[in-house]
């Protein structure tokens, strides 16, 4: 008999496959249903639009009373997102409930995209371009945009080590 | 689409869902399910502030916040009330289910009956027509009644087991959901539960299952009490519940001494003895709050089903994998490896938005906008 956290994440993945928001879909990773793999399509009509952006979650044993940990692995550009790929977003800290779902954080992250929080600045300059500089700003959204349909893709900031990347613009 | 292929989700022995053409039946299907764990309340419970939950999942919910699930309202564990009513519709709902499913869903039938719904007139036909067009939106029959009780919508017109069957059967060939009787005991049972119920050696179709329910009560709370052999001071301790103790006060001594008492394993550090005295308490709590509730064996059973579960998981290193995203190059890493995973959900996604576009270019010929995307 498995804990709570894999049956309810089995339903979790059964309503994803099942029901799926437009522009998501993830699943759990084959050797371990704690890890899920997803992409999340940039909203159209959106600076984002187009780009394929990969994400990993994490549960633990006391999901769904914790949240999972979120992690955007390619390069993002967003006010909210932290150079190593972590949200700032309030459902997945402080205003969590076990009523979510994976589908619901999904779908919560995709609407994020477009709709940044401007009191929780995790990249200040994405917060600041957002904020001063909308044509510089979104000039640096479409660059992540192109990143993302790479095979491996630019991902997460790190130290001066090379990526793999062919990249000509510069980050 | 993954459904078929996954192996995870067929491990999730689950009633099929009603078809989209019923939305009456899809909601109550959901109002029966609990928002945390998602299936079916067990031993419901209602908060202060009116939600319910399955009583084990708003316990463990509260151990974590203080809030309700749903409305964020503050709660706390001394609010909980057994929800009596709720317990008795769900688990006549899980009982009727199959029932109705045959009744929305058959088996295709030799016979396509005759189509043309709408020319029939109103009143007994609603229960035909249903039978009839069950891919029909359900608006043309249901449009009489869309807002009033559908309850009895659903009780007395489209499940007619008891209800007069066949008068207006001659204009009607016999389908798969009419009543016939058994060719072999003439009992009157749906066409499509015929051939079970013959293979069971015709057991009458109804009544058998009401005297049997209220044994069950009175044999359920026996086995709370047996197994927990003669002390009497075991069988006090039983019909109580367990009050928290404060973990931070409390010593591992004063943790082994209380799973003692409940013959459960006192191995480990504070950190495993507080989390097992945690679990436990909201496994016995919650067993409390259904009228059919598990011997305590059998709630040590599950303890220990999870602890096993658990061992097994960090003997295969799944922790470990785990840890090993938490830094920028573990996550690397993992991307790497699983860029062929990301790669499939990506072109899952294209495939859909093509299946979409074609299907509305399908229905809206001659429109050349662009398809809405919310």
């Amino acid at each position: 008999m498995s804990t709570a956290a894999k049956r309810r994440l089995i339903r979790d993945f059964k309503r994803l496959a099942s029901d799926p928001p437009i522009g998501i879909s993830g699943s759990p990773n084959p050797d371990n249903i704690m890890i899920w793999n997803a992409v999340i399509f940039g909203p159209p009509d959106t600076p984002f639009e187009d780009g394929s952006f990969r994400l990993t979650l994490t549960f633990s044993d006391s999901y769904p009373n914790k949240p999972p940990t979120v992690r955007f692995v390619s390069k993002m550009f967003h006010p909210n997102i932290y150079a190593n790929g972590e949200l700032c977003l309030d459902i997945l800290q402080n205003r969590w409930s076990p009523t979510y779902d994976v589908a619901a954080i999904l779908t919560s992250v995709q609407s994020l995209l477009n709709d940044p929080n401007p009191a929780s600045p995790a990249n200040v300059d994405a917060a600041q371009l957002f904020k001063e500089n909308l044509k510089e700003y979104e000039r640096r959204v479409k660059q992540t945009v192109e990143q993302s349909w790479l095979d491996n893709p630019d991902e997460i900031e790190s130290e001066p080590t090379a990526s793999t990347s062919v990249q000509a613009v510069p980050a | 689409m993954d459904m078929s292929s996954h192996p995870l989700l067929a491990s999730l022995d689950e009633p099929p869902p009603f078809p989209p053409s019923y939305p009456q039946l899809r909601r109550l299907d959901r109002s029966v399910v609990c928002q945390i764990c998602k299936e079916p309340f067990q031993a419901p419970v209602s908060i202060q502030c009116g939600h319910s939950f399955c009583s084990a999942c708003i316990r463990s919910s509260l151990d974590a916040m203080k809030k309700c699930p749903s409305c964020n309202e503050p709660a706390s564990e001394g609010h909980i009330r057994r929800n009596r009513a709720l317990e008795e519709i769900t688990d006549s709902w899980e009982e009727s289910r199959p029932v109705i499913h045959g009744l929305a869903h058959p088996p295709t039938s030799k016979k396509r009956p005759a189509p043309e719904p709408s020319s029939k007139p109103a009143s007994s036909t609603g229960v035909k027509r249903m039978k009839q067009s069950p891919r029909a939106e359900g608006s043309s029959s249901r449009s009489q009644s869309p807002t009033k009780s559908r309850k009895s919508d659903i009780v007395e017109s489209d499940i007619p087991i008891d209800l007069d069957e066949d008068e207006n059967d001659e204009v009607l060939e016999l389908t798969e959901n009419d009543e016939a009787p058994c060719p072999l005991c003439q009992a009157s049972l749906p066409i499509s539960s015929i051939p079970m119920h013959i293979e069971k050696g015709c057991p009458p179709p109804k009544g058998k299952t009401n005297g049997m329910r209220k044994g069950n009560q009175k044999a359920d709370w026996k086995k709370v009490f047996s197994g927990q052999g003669t002390s009497s001071k075991a069988k006090e301790v039983e019909m109580k519940r367990i009050t928290k103790p404060n973990y931070s006060l409390a010593t591992p001594a004063d943790l082994r001494g209380l799973l003692s008492e409940y013959s459960l394993s006192t191995t480990g550090d504070k950190s495993a003895l507080v989390a097992r005295v945690q679990e436990w308490i909201i496994l016995f709590n919650s067993n409390l709050d259904t009228s059919h509730p598990s011997s305590l064996s059998a709630l040590r059973a599950k303890m220990s089903d999870v602890e096993a579960s658990k061992k097994r998981d960090k003997e295969k290193g799944k922790d470990e994998m785990i840890n090993q995203m938490a830094s920028t190059s573990g996550l690397r890493k993992y991307a790497k490896e699983s860029g062929g995973e990301f790669e499939r959900l990506k072109r899952e996604i294209i495939e859909r938005d093509k299946r979409r576009k074609e299907e509305e270019e399908g229905k809206g010929s001659g429109r050349d906008n662009a398809i809405e995307v919310e």
